[in-house]
């Protein structure tokens, strides 16, 4: 099952990563941003993930032998990428805004002034 | 002393005035005296906090060890978040700070013709907070994050300042590029952690020590290649020559004096000491080779343009490849280079975004086809900026000429010590490549400042005092920094080379006393360092460069009665002695345009400058496949040779 | 005292005194040879000398469009930085001054004379400095590279005959291998560098078939075209300095040898190779060629100059 995560973690940060070098739209380019992040929150989401384990919230006297949690650290790790990624994508969509404002258009093939 | 309590707490005290700064300025930043004054505190206060460490760490060869909270690592285990400051973290953090103090009092006068909105000063100690804790932390997740801050705040301060062509432009590709480093670093540094169960690098550095498992190799590489993305070195390169051009000019100045730093020092970290593996020769070829390209296809790039600061840019890619390339060597003397090479470049490199800052300030332009005969309207602009130039091309006495010495002398000893001949050429490379660097260079200085004046750049007047004393500074840092180089190695490059081969004490100082040698498979082998290399100055060259000095002063007092007759206004009465030489006729101005100057030799690379032309294509999708492919190239690389 | 000696190398031997003494009588034997080859009287071997002192004493102009403190300063830094090289340059046995990678420092102070006159003549504002000045900075790109390849294929020879580090790049290095095994220019493997190294010279000089920064005939002496009086003077000086550190860089590298251990006899010897050298390199190919444009000239120099390196490179790259 975990095998899963980890392979289709790594078929969305491919297709994120494919999304960025052909597709020439700047709305796809930042969706591909997204795909790229997620990809990389699943892999470290299943990187902690325990079998059987319970959540990592416990009181004292309430752990028994045998019992095991999940890492809770990437949980964490997580959450602080998510938030990263949710930062990334809007600062991502404003500046696409003004561009399309300024260049009336989404296709990266002409947004080109700077070259050479 | 009343500090010695408070040394511990410097790391993250400096830190924290940056990033406290930022916020104050966000919330009571209303009026621009507030805001001016809350920025110089924070990036003063900070200076003073990273200036307190100097000695305990320089000079005492201390290792200083901060956990946040006071999480110390219990069983073996570090969980909690700690800062760790050794030789090379100082070193690295001493450059951001004197960027961010220098920057920020030319800013004060400069942004007000520059439009950067009223968050430049939030964004601009929020870009220095990150990078000083980027290179101070012994967290490897911490680095991530602040990778994470360091490219926001870039992208922002670009994208702010609308009066420039390409911001938003070069701010979306910036941030394009930016993130697909920082994903790559983020899934190495998971991978790391699958692997380890720890994200302290003195932890990660110890368990990783000979373990050079698929899946570490495989983060290692992914690491490498975000850092690289970092650093700007060749095939990910395209933005950064975009960002540094539209970027205010003190911005830039952060962005190549301690951004693309980062990236270095991110290099270094991860294969020196968290992975141990620069011992490799496989790793040493990958970085020289980076290193080698970088040098030579941001020169040549440089050649071609006729922007000042998109030129500047291509400079900072060439010089970073430099000190790739001697870091890569893995001999004492390379790493010497290399880091004195880092600082000397954020010195000159930094002196001369000022100077394009200066330029553009004055006359509102940074085309080098539009400017012309700028050194009679500026003469303290046209002499810093040419202190700066003399230092990036290497010319004696001032500090490139040192740094690229001992790098020429590191790879031309490695060519011989088993190197194999492609670290020959790798010498030649560098050699003719700050030959090429001067010659960019003299093209900006005939195109800006000297050369004919233009009549629409008549009014141009030399820059506010608050603008000239960040630039002075620095000029004054290139020379001494040049005419010390002594000093300098020993007090300041030294304890850096030492830390940077000084693993087990970075893992016993962090980990506690005994943990190295009681985890690490493989003891750490370090480089012998020998002092021995400080030799080009001996106290007897500095008799004769004194003597030297002196002459050429009483010559030029000599000199000195040249005359020059009164300005002419029109033609009548008007001595043609005086007038510039047309051939006999009367012609009152005729240039030669910055683009047309050496064109003997780029007709000569006609075909490579074409094809260069197009691999710098200005879309975005092709930026990101460099930079992916590179990663995937890195990667099977390293496979099939670790 | 060893700080009287140095001010006694500095001012008097090897440096200025006898720098310029040199360099007038090579320059003056390098016009002489070249009029003999073009079956010409020439002028008296002094004539340089006494086109210097009347320089020095007529008027200074200084342009309005020019920087008159760079304009000024210019010949007098690129004099002192060839000054500067000579000192660096062992004469046999005896070297003023040596450090542990001096062939660097060579390397680049023969980069300042160029970068003064370039310097000069933008500051001048003048449009013919101006393509005069993106000439001779074409030509010291063009013959960097192969100079560089030189200094390399010597560094391997001695490095490894010396068998410390196996490279050099040291003066002293070379004229101590030198000392031990007889002149460089002996031995096969080094003879297609002493070759580059003798095409290297007339383009470094600045004299004929590359003089194309000051093809006076197109460009009217490209960045001196403003200079007149003293500063023109000494930019002459320069000219005829950077013959003699380039021909007594040659003959330290490739002629060098035991010597005759009395100080004086020794210079005369240096002289009297500085005088072939020149006379190879200088003199006979001006006398018989004609300029170069500044595209042949780059060409000329990283294919052919630079291949002659090269192979010397590789063959000192194995030992040979």
């Amino acid at each position: 099952m975990i095998l899963t995560n980890y392979i289709s973690s790594i078929l969305l940060m491919t297709l994120g990563l494919y999304v960025l070098c052909f597709q020439r739209n700047l709305v796809k380019m930042v969706v591909g941003l997204g795909i790229l992040d997620y990809g990389v929150n699943l892999l470290i989401v299943s990187i902690g993930y325990r079998a059987g384990g319970t959540a990592p919230l416990f009181v004292e006297g309430e752990i028994q032998p045998g019992m095991h949690f999940v890492d809770p650290v990437p949980q964490a790790l997580t959450l602080t990428s998510i938030v990263i990624g949710a930062c990334v994508t809007a600062m991502a969509l404003a500046i696409v805004v003004q561009l399309h404002r300024k260049y009336h258009t989404l296709d990266t093939g002409e947004i080109r002034r700077l070259r050479g | 002393m009343m500090f010695e309590r408070l040394i511990p707490h410097c790391p993250v005290l400096a830190v924290m005035t940056l990033f406290l700064g930022a916020f104050l300025t966000a919330i009571f930043g209303r009026s621009k005296a507030a805001r001016r004054i809350l920025l110089m505190l924070a990036s003063l206060l900070s200076s003073f906090f990273m200036a307190l460490l100097v000695k305990p760490v320089f000079f005492d060869g201390q290792i200083i060890s901060y956990w946040m909270g006071n999480w110390a690592p219990r069983a073996g285990y570090a969980i909690g978040i700690g800062f760790e400051v050794d030789g090379l973290s100082l070193f690295f953090a001493l450059l951001v700070s004197l960027t961010v103090l220098l920057s920020n009092l030319y800013s004060l006068r400069y942004i007000e013709r520059d439009d950067c909105g009223d968050y430049y000063c939030t964004l601009a100690l929020m870009l220095g907070g990150s990078v000083l804790s980027l290179v101070q932390t012994g967290d490897i997740f911490t680095m991530f994050v602040m990778i994470e801050i360091m490219t926001f705040a870039c992208v922002a301060l670009t994208a702010f300042r609308k009066r420039s062509e390409g911001a938003l432009e070069a701010a979306f590709k910036y941030l394009i590029v930016g993130c697909i480093g920082s994903s790559l670093v983020l899934t190495g540094v998971i991978l790391l952690y699958a692997q380890c169960h720890t994200l302290n690098m003195a932890q990660l550095s110890a368990l990783l020590a000979g373990n050079l498992t698929p899946a570490t190799v495989f983060a290692f590489a992914l690491l490498l290649t975000g850092f690289g993305v970092k650093s700007y070195a060749v095939p990910f390169h395209f933005v950064a020559a975009d960002a540094y051009m539209a970027a205010p000019s003190s911005v830039s100045m952060l962005f190549s004096g301690m951004v693309n730093k980062a990236g270095v020092y991110g290099v270094i970290r991860l294969c020196y000491i968290i992975m141990q593996s620069m011992r490799l020769p496989a790793l040493q070829t990958l970085l020289v080779t980076l290193g080698t390209l970088s040098m030579f296809v941001g020169v040549t790039m440089a050649l071609r343009q006729h922007d000042f600061k998109r030129l500047l840019a291509f400079h900072s890619i060439s010089q970073i490849g430099y000190v790739l390339t001697a870091l890569g060597l893995c001999t004492a003397l390379g790493i010497a280079g290399g880091l004195y090479h880092a600082m000397n470049h954020t010195l000159f490199k930094g002196l001369l975004f000022l100077c394009a800052g200066a330029v553009w300030y004055a006359a509102g332009t940074t085309d080098l086809d539009r400017m012309g005969g700028l050194s009679k309207r500026m003469p303290q602009t046209c002499a810093i900026f040419l202190i700066a130039a003399f230092s990036i091309s290497g010319l004696p006495p001032f500090n490139g000429f040192v740094s690229k010495w001992i790098i020429y002398q590191a790879t031309f000893e490695k060519a011989a010590e088993g190197g194999g001949f492609g670290y020959i050429v790798v010498t030649v490379v560098a050699l003719v490549t700050s030959v090429m660097t001067l010659a960019s260079f003299i093209k900006v200085a005939q195109s800006v400042f000297f050369g004919q004046e233009r009549p629409e750049l008549a009014h141009v007047r030399e820059v506010p005092l608050s603008m000239r004393i960040p630039m002075w500074i620095l000029a004054v840092l290139c020379v001494v920094t040049g005419v010390a180089p002594g000093l300098v190695l020993t007090y300041v490059v030294a304890p850096a080379t030492y830390a940077v081969t000084n693993v087990t004490g970075y893992i016993n100082t962090m980990m506690g006393a005994g943990y190295a040698e009681s985890v690490m498979t493989v003891p750490a082998q370090s480089i012998p360092v020998d002092a021995s290399f400080a030799g080009y100055y001996s106290p007897v060259s500095w008799l004769i460069l004194f003597a030297v000095l002196l002459l050429a002063f009483a010559l030029v007092a000599l000199l000195g009665k040249g005359s020059r007759g009164a300005v002419c206004q029109d033609d009548t009465g008007c001595d043609d002695k005086y007038a510039v030489f047309f051939g006999g006729e009367r012609v009152t101005r005729s240039t030669v345009a910055g683009s047309d100057l050496f064109w003997g030799f780029r007709y000569n690379f006609r075909h490579y400058f074409r094809w260069m032309g197009n691999v710098h294509s200005g879309v975005v999708n092709d930026y990101a496949a460099w930079a992916v492919g590179a990663g995937a190239v890195i990667i099977l690389y390293l496979y099939a040779l670790l | 005292m060893i700080n009287w000696w140095i001010l006694f190398y500095i001012l008097i031997f090897p440096g200025f005194l006898f720098c310029l003494v040199a360099a007038f009588l090579l320059s003056g034997i390098d016009r002489k040879l070249v009029a003999r080859m073009q079956k010409r009287i020439g002028p008296p071997i002094l004539q340089n000398f006494y086109d210097f002192m009347k320089l020095m004493g007529k008027e200074t102009i200084i342009p309005h469009e020019a920087n008159r403190a760079v304009f000024l300063a210019a010949p007098v830094v690129g004099l002192l930085a060839l000054v500067t090289v000579v000192l660096f340059i062992p004469i046999y046995r005896f070297s003023a001054f040596g450090g542990i990678a001096d062939v660097v420092v060579i390397l680049y102070l023969l980069t300042v004379p160029a970068v003064a006159l370039i310097v000069g003549g933008a500051a001048s504002g003048s449009p013919y400095a101006g393509v005069g000045i993106s000439r001779e900075m074409v030509a010291v790109l063009s013959y960097e590279l192969p100079l560089v390849m030189v200094l390399l294929a010597i560094g391997k020879k001695v490095g490894l005959a010396l068998g410390e580090n196996a490279v050099t790049f040291s003066m002293a290095n070379i004229a101590a291998y030198q000392n031990l095994f007889g002149p460089l220019i002996a031995k096969w493997s080094m003879i297609p560098a002493a070759l580059a190294m003798l095409l290297v010279i007339p383009c470094e000089v600045g004299c004929h078939p590359f003089d194309v920064a000051e093809a006076e005939t197109e460009i009217c002496e490209g960045p001196l075209v403003e200079y007149s009086g003293a500063p023109l003077g000494i930019f002459k000086l320069n000219y005829y300095l950077k013959m003699f550190v380039m021909t007594a860089l040659f003959t330290a590298l490739f002629l060098g040898g035991r010597g005759t251990g009395y100080i004086a006899l020794d210079a005369l010897v240096f002289f009297l190779c500085c005088v072939c050298v020149t006379a190879v390199s200088m003199s006979l190919v001006r006398a018989v060629t004609a300029r170069l444009k500044v595209e042949q000239v780059f060409k000329f120099y990283w294919t052919v100059v630079a291949g002659l390196a090269l192979i010397s490179l590789v063959l000192a790259w194995f030992g040979l």
